[in-house]
């Protein structure tokens, strides 16, 4: 197997409910080996997305090819190779957290015992409780040890880790760079960046239906610019000026300015005939990303949301 | 007893209604049309004195027809006649309606996790359960005024109709009661509801045993229905009853509140016990289609051992209970009929029953595999490797094993206790039992079609049974049209006590089967899981 095989390849996903437009051409890659992170605001599709993945949904228009099947079609060779955690874990209220594990383990043909005893000790999971005695964290908890005691190659999780708590989170975290260690793709929804950001070799944002924006971060990076801070001796008059420097201001004897990284040479250059005396240069964050995308026709009055 | 404070009640109840007026309006509407439904029935079928006498005749050779409606004291006038035919049904189906209305609105929320955002603002711990019950108060009096307004627009006296709508109201004020106990005493609205319906069926099954075998006065008295049936609408008109009906509820409501005080909220009285770390049988497809069908499965199966003794105990009886009645007693010595004869016909009307019943419990199992769609949790089993089609094959299997199930076990008990009094074999009596399975089950592939292939309409379902139901037991009363009787899958069941049975209804209905079968698979397979 080559290492750039497509584990998930998405050409102009359409999917509607009624009139209401969910996917509107969504276009979507995982590599073999890749955490891809799906990142995208409440109500974006991503759900949506996952379950056409997983064939609940049939696709209204658009190709969809699922570790080189058809996933309305090839379910049960398809789902043997992969594991799925929901967003929103609803357990069988009479079923043990332990029992749940072992049913979902054998419906996808048998999972790890070694790493399923392992995953319940680190996941800090009591297996004896029922299913409506569990809190939603610990909820969650139970699919995620299910998904990754199986032995798969394919791991779809659709905000895996809400409702965990910050230690669960870090668990969860590690947990996902071994599988990742041992080759396995992930395709990981979610909002919390920081967990992108940790985890994520790729990144595809969605909005509307739509992805708006994909490649690694740092490639997304370089399309945004960084933030720049600095104290000058000699204060400049013409900032307003500038046309490298976005938004520059100048209040007292600190500059502010965003800036592109290929400008940054120019922007420097320029401060430095001012005397620098303090300077901080910030990377753009993906919280900044995230929020260039989401906020897209926040200032265009009356648009539909 | 303290004084219950209801903070929050005015502000919950008019949502809560709103709400739930969609669940409660068809069971205000279907009651009430089956007490009109018989005024207009009667006056157009029964025209003539003669026709109403031979009625009655027949009614009273049949003591399955008592054991389901109860005693038919008067069946001359359209009144007498809707009091018989709407009487205890309506009162059984007034308490379904309570039940259900509590229980959703009382202990269903707090399983879902809406009632915590309630008891988080400003309401006082038993508010809910007040609403609930108000709103179950409500449905009573609107069922009540309905039923005897729309009885009166097609002829019925105001007098006669107003204590027979009564009836039905005062049915429901007392399983409103009965349930707002259980839901504090089941861990979660499934077990309450189970418990609450599992009672108001027991109560009814016990009424029409000793309906049926003719028991003593005080007998009459032991079940709330037996009550109800004291009224006695359009002969006797006697409202004392009514009272304690009334005071019934009342207490019943008292110990709730009592019982609610002392509970934990999303919990029950019986704690849930801790369960095995590892899964068993249960960790497979049908093994966890099984588990999750199996409380209802087995209170049904119980239900049947149950209904096929009493089944059985009236059929030994109904030699007896004729000989009491002076015209049947005389149609027997003047050899017109034999008691054979009628107890095999007895026979042939509890089984074409029990098939109904039975099918109850396979729409069921159909029901759930909806139920646990929309509950999302039917996404990470298909998200194994299980197909759609492995998933409806075993809770068919299940719904179709199961009601078989239960009519085999109300046959062979039927059979046992009473194949001799109707001269026939135990072969034979058990036989037929196996005869009406087909018919059970095209009622319940008809449930499975619409789950599988279109389940915003799955109410055809119940519609099903409720349509068989009618014109399989009333329907030969009103002397309709054979092929209007044909609809019903009953009606093609062969007699197999009969010398040479035709077997061509068992071919329609195993069409009927496969169609309606397909229709399931093939909709399953192609629909978007909710």
């Amino acid at each position: 197997m080559s290492g750039h095989e497509d584990v998930i390849r998405v050409d102009g996903l359409v999917k509607s409910y009624g009139a209401f437009l969910a996917l509107n051409g969504v276009d979507l890659q995982v590599t073999r080996g890749e955490v891809h992170a799906f990142l995208g605001p409440n109500g974006a599709g991503k759900s949506t997305t996952i379950r056409v993945l997983l064939g609940l949904l049939r696709a209204d228009a658009g190709e969809v090819s699922l570790l080189g099947g058809d996933p309305w079609r090839d379910v049960e060779a398809l789902h043997q190779r992969l594991a799925y955690v929901p967003g929103d874990v609803s357990l069988w209220p009479g079923l043990t957290g332990g029992q749940a594990i072992d049913l979902l383990g054998r419906l996808r043909g048998g999972l790890d015992e070694q790493r399923r005893a392992r995953l319940v000790e680190r996941f800090e999971l009591d297996p004896t409780k029922r299913g409506r005695q569990y809190s939603k964290g610990n909820k969650q908890k139970v699919a995620i040890v299910a998904a990754l005691a199986s032995d798969v190659e394919l791991l779809l999780l659709d905000e895996p880790t809400s409702g965990l708590d910050p230690l669960m989170e870090a668990v969860f975290q590690e947990e996902i760079l071994y599988e990742k260690s041992r080759g396995r793709s992930v395709l990981l929804s979610s909002h919390i960046l920081s967990e992108a950001e940790a985890l994520a070799d790729r990144v595809s944002i969605i909005r509307d239906g739509k992805v708006v924006e994909t490649g690694t971060l740092q490639q997304l990076r370089a399309n945004a610019r960084s933030t720049i801070l600095a104290t000058l001796a000699d204060p400049p008059t013409d900032v307003a000026t500038w046309s490298f420097a976005h938004d520059a201001r100048l209040e007292g004897s600190t500059f502010t300015a965003s800036v592109e990284d290929r400008d940054l040479n120019e922007t420097l250059a320029a401060l430095s005939a001012h005397g620098i005396t303090a300077l901080t240069v910030n990377p753009p964050s993906l919280e900044d990303l995230f929020l260039r995308h989401y906020d897209v026709d926040a200032d265009k009055p009356g648009s539909p949301t | 007893m303290t004084r219950v404070h209801m903070t929050g009640g005015r502000a919950l109840l008019p949502v809560a209604l709103h709400q739930d007026a969609r669940n409660i309006a068809p069971w205000v509407g279907l009651i009430s049309v089956l007490s009109a439904s018989s005024i207009l029935g009667y006056r157009l079928v029964f025209t003539d004195p003669a026709e109403a006498a031979a009625l009655g005749r027949t009614v009273a050779a049949n003591p399955a027809l008592a054991l389901i409606f109860g005693p038919a004291r008067d069946l001359m006038t359209a009144e007498g006649f809707n009091t018989w035919r709407a009487g205890m049904l309506g009162a059984f189906f007034a308490g379904l309606m309570a039940i259900l209305i509590v229980v959703r609105n009382s202990r269903a929320d707090e399983d879902s996790g809406q009632a915590e955002l309630l008891a988080s603002s400003v309401m006082s711990r038993p508010t809910r359960l007040g609403v609930a019950v108000a709103m179950a108060v409500i449905a009573a009096t609107l069922l009540g005024l309905l039923s005897w307004v729309l009885t009166m627009i097609f002829g019925g006296d105001p007098t006669d109709t107003l204590f027979l709508s009564m009836t039905f109201a005062a049915s429901a004020l007392m399983f409103a009661g009965l349930s707002a106990v259980t839901a504090q005493i089941g861990s979660d609205a499934r077990s309450a509801s189970t418990l609450a319906i599992g009672i108001l069926g027991s109560l009814f099954v016990l009424r029409g045993y000793i309906d049926a075998v003719e028991g003593p006065e005080w007998a009459t008295w032991v079940t709330p229905f037996g009550w109800l049936e004291h009224v006695a609408p359009a002969t006797e008109n006697n409202p004392w009853p009514l009272l304690l009906a009334l005071t019934t509820f009342l207490a019943l409501m008292a110990y709730a509140f009592w019982l609610q005080a002392r509970r934990d909220f999303g919990q029950g009285l019986i704690a849930p016990k801790r369960g095995p770390a590892r899964g068993g049988w249960e960790s497979t497809l049908p093994g966890l289609v099984t588990r999750l069908n199996a409380g209802s499965l087995i209170t049904w199966l119980l239900a049947f051992v149950v209904l096929g003794f009493v089944f059985g105990f009236v059929a030994t009886a109904v030699g007896e209970v004729l000989q009491a009645n002076p015209a049947m007693a005389q149609a027997l010595a003047g050899g017109t009929v034999t008691e054979a004869d009628l107890t095999a016909q007895f026979l042939s009307t509890v089984l074409s029953l029990a098939g109904i019943i039975a099918a109850i419990s396979g729409v069921q199992v159909a029901m759930r595999i909806y139920a646990e769609e929309r509950n999302d949790r039917v996404d990470p089993l298909l998200a194994g490797s299980v197909t759609r089609r492995a998933y409806f094959s075993a809770n068919t299997v299940l719904a179709l094993a199961g009601s078989a199930l239960a009519l085999l076990i109300a046959g062979s008990v039927i059979a046992t206790l009473a194949s001799d009094q109707a001269g026939l074999g135990w072969g034979q009596v058990f036989g037929q039992a196996a005869a009406t399975i087909p018919a059970t089950w095209v009622l319940v592939a008809l449930a499975l079609a619409a789950i599988g292939a279109r389940p915003e309409v799955r109410l055809i379902g119940w519609l099903g049974l409720v349509a068989s139901f009618a014109l399989t037991i009333l329907g030969p009363l009103f002397r309709i049209w054979d092929w209007i009787l044909g609809i019903s899958p009953f009606w093609h069941v062969p007699n197999v006590t009969a010398a040479a049975p035709d077997w061509s209804g068992m071919a329609w209905l195993t069409l009927a089967l496969a169609v309606l079968t397909v229709i399931g698979f093939v909709g399953f397979r192609r629909r978007d899981i909710v």
